[in-house]
């Protein structure tokens, strides 16, 4: 299964994102297809690679749920139409919250 | 309020074994997500924007403290130290892990609470009047019928897989509170020649395709309630649509078929009901059940307090709370207070542990033990002594809880939005925060008087937006949040859909312009008497549009 995102280019750099099965945590595909939580980490592809790169998240699903792609800069940098959604996905919440409010 | 019995009890504790197990499996990788998403979602398990989070059911909106208790439990240990109260009168946690909730669930069974049809395609939790078997202007007390309505649909095989999510609100006092009238079933209770019974409202809705419900009969006996009620959900299984998630609400076929012709089938199906296929409650049954939900034995006073009006000449803030926040109550000497999780600049809903703690404690010392979560996102103590507002007061200023805004305009319903939500466009709390900043005055929201705004952060309407007498409805516009504004929408006895007003806003001009409006309301309006809602009425939308879009 995957998110219905807005439909991306091939050229566009795309990463894979995703959601941890355990803890629902937002997760993101490493250059490397490891995963990670940190955004400093997150790998950019293009094309065919980055096909095959969600093609094989997609067959992570006792880890992870539900990838999809995301479009971000060259370098991985959160960017495009849906900055401010995947911008609060990775930094949560645009409000305090919880007994900080 | 109802307690469990030992079936009630035994299908919850089953319940949390067997999602224990579906859990296991799907954290193994014995069931995918694909095959594991309908289950989560049968146990209030949805996947957000950056956690799973876990809706509890609160029927009808009643708790008790230690419910409540545990709810605050549950925050802390397994959440980041709060909830979130839904304009379905339930509770939302918004960072649980997948692993843990079955112990969650399991927290919650001991206290007869679980998280069963908060999601997926069958009957929803009912909802009611936050003051009911309390306010004086009640006619009937509604839990006991919203009780019987869930006994009836939890884990009814024949409504298991409906076309959409249904639900169903039931008011028992002339003033609807409920919002029964955009509901799938609004029922609105009736007396007729001594016998109780229910006005039947089907067909209402919010979304992308709202609609107000159509009364398909003005009065049902309720001994024949359960059987009326099945009638229409067999017409809507038969004839609701499967083909296109966005056609398939009643609403739409009540629309499609027109009121007159879905009132017809409902009568045929009702009247061709064979005697074995017949549910009605036997009337001992009826009464075992309204038994439960006997008033609390309160102690005899007189109408009024001396203690409590001593207090208001005294202190202009405690009176100016007792002037918004409290609710006339059927016993003299008593009075339902709101407790606004409305504070400005707050989150609308919002309730840390530690608040939900002391509700508790303030419910068991002032309150006889009765909690309510209101669809407008308050928590209200339904019974409380005058002679003991004073203090009770006191306690809820201390812990941020006595904001005087009940139904004022910084009172807004507000969706999550993008904050939080996997489907909103656009963020609607800060948008909130924002207009409350603008009418933060005391003085000048209580000049204001009553005026509700609703704030969604897609088409979904989870904020209300449409029936909001002022609608805000967050879109995304190439990447960018804008908000549209209706006008004219009510969600009471009344309810009307708003029109929109016309282009969408800017986040940042929504606040202005909001004060734009409210002020030339204040201009035009015949006296103080006459409400927001009333003025627009009479004026028609024009000038208000006017003020809405005229530049600085």
């Amino acid at each position: 299964m995957s998110s219905v995102r807005p439909k991306l280019k091939p050229e566009t750099p795309k990463a894979v994102t995703a959601w941890e099965t355990a803890t629902g945590r937002t997760v993101w595909m490493t250059a490397d297809g490891g995963w990670t939580t940190d955004t400093s980490k997150i790998g950019a592809f293009t094309g065919d690679a980055a096909e095959e790169r969600l093609a094989a998240a997609a067959k992570q699903e006792t880890d992870i749920n539900d990838p999809y792609f995301m479009e971000v800069t060259e370098a991985g940098g959160i960017t495009g139409r849906e900055t401010l959604r995947e911008t609060i996905r990775a930094n949560g919440p645009t409000v305090t919250y919880g007994d900080k409010a | 309020m109802y307690r469990y019995d030992e079936f009630d009890a035994q299908i919850v504790k089953e319940r949390v074994a067997q999602f224990r197990g579906q859990v296991e499996r799907r954290l193994s990788g014995e069931l995918l997500e694909d095959e594991f998403k309908p289950l989560r979602l049968q146990n209030g398990v949805y996947l957000q924007l950056h956690a799973y989070m876990l809706r509890v059911a609160i029927p009808y909106g009643q708790l008790n403290a230690r419910q409540m208790r545990m709810l605050a439990r549950i925050a802390r240990e397994y959440d980041r130290n709060y909830g979130h109260f839904t304009t379905r009168q339930n509770i939302q946690f918004n960072w649980v892990a997948l692993k843990d909730i079955p112990d969650v669930l399991a927290l919650l069974a001991e206290v007869e609470m679980h998280a069963i049809q908060t999601s997926g395609n069958c009957i929803r939790n009912t909802t009611s009047d936050h003051y009911a078997g309390a306010a004086r202007d009640e006619i009937m007390d509604p839990r006991p019928w919203c009780e019987i309505i869930r006994q009836w649909s939890t884990f009814h095989p024949e409504f298991a897989f409906l076309p959409r999510k249904f639900k169903i609100a039931v008011t028992g006092a002339e003033h609807d509170r409920a919002a029964i009238r955009v509901h799938d079933i609004g029922l609105h209770m009736r007396e007729r020649d001594g016998v109780r019974g229910f006005e039947v409202h089907v067909g209402g809705g919010q979304g992308r395709t709202p609609h107000v419900a159509a009364l398909v009969n003005d009065f049902v006996p309720e001994d024949r309630l359960l059987d009326y009620l099945e009638a229409i959900m067999r017409v809507y299984n038969l004839h609701g649509r499967r083909d296109n998630k966005y056609k398939a609400r009643i609403k739409i076929l009540v629309n499609e078929l027109g009121p007159e012709e879905f009132t017809r089938q409902v009568e045929v199906e009702f009247a061709a009901q064979r005697p074995h296929e017949k549910i009605d409650l036997p009337q001992a049954e009826i009464e075992r059940i309204h038994a439960y939900f006997a008033p609390p034995e309160l102690a005899t006073k007189p109408e009024t307090s001396d203690a409590f009006e001593a207090a208001k000449a005294n202190d202009k803030a405690f009176a100016r709370w007792a002037r918004i926040n409290l609710h006339p109550h059927v016993t003299p000497g008593y009075t339902s207070v709101t407790v606004s999780l409305k504070p400005i600049g707050g989150l609308a809903g919002d309730a840390t542990d530690a608040q939900m703690e002391i509700i508790a404690n303030l419910a068991e010392t002032y309150g006889q033990d009765d909690i309510r979560v209101s669809h407008a996102q308050n928590v209200i103590l339904a019974h409380v002594a005058l002679d003991d507002l004073p203090a009770l007061y006191a306690e809820l200023d201390a812990a941020g809880l006595a904001t005087p805004n009940e139904s004022l305009i910084t009172d807004l319903i507000v969706c999550p939005g993008l904050d939080y939500c996997n489907l909103a466009n656009a963020r609607s709390i800060p948008v909130g925060q924002a207009v409350q900043q603008v009418f933060a005055d005391p003085d000048y929201q209580e000049d204001i008087g009553r005026l509700h705004i609703n704030i969604s952060g897609c088409i979904n309407a989870c904020g209300h937006h449409h029936v909001g007498h002022i609608g805000i409805l967050g879109v995304d516009k190439k990447g960018e949040e804008f908000y549209q504004i209706t006008f004219g929408g009510r969600a009471d006895e009344k309810a009307a859909i708003g029109d929109i007003a016309g282009p969408g806003l800017k986040s940042e001009d929504v606040p202005g312009a909001l004060k734009r409006v409210v002020d030339r309301y204040r201009e035009l309006r015949s006296g103080k008497d006459e409400l927001f809602i009333d003025t627009l009425g009479r004026l028609g939308h024009d000038p208000f549009k006017e003020a809405l879009y005229a530049a600085d």
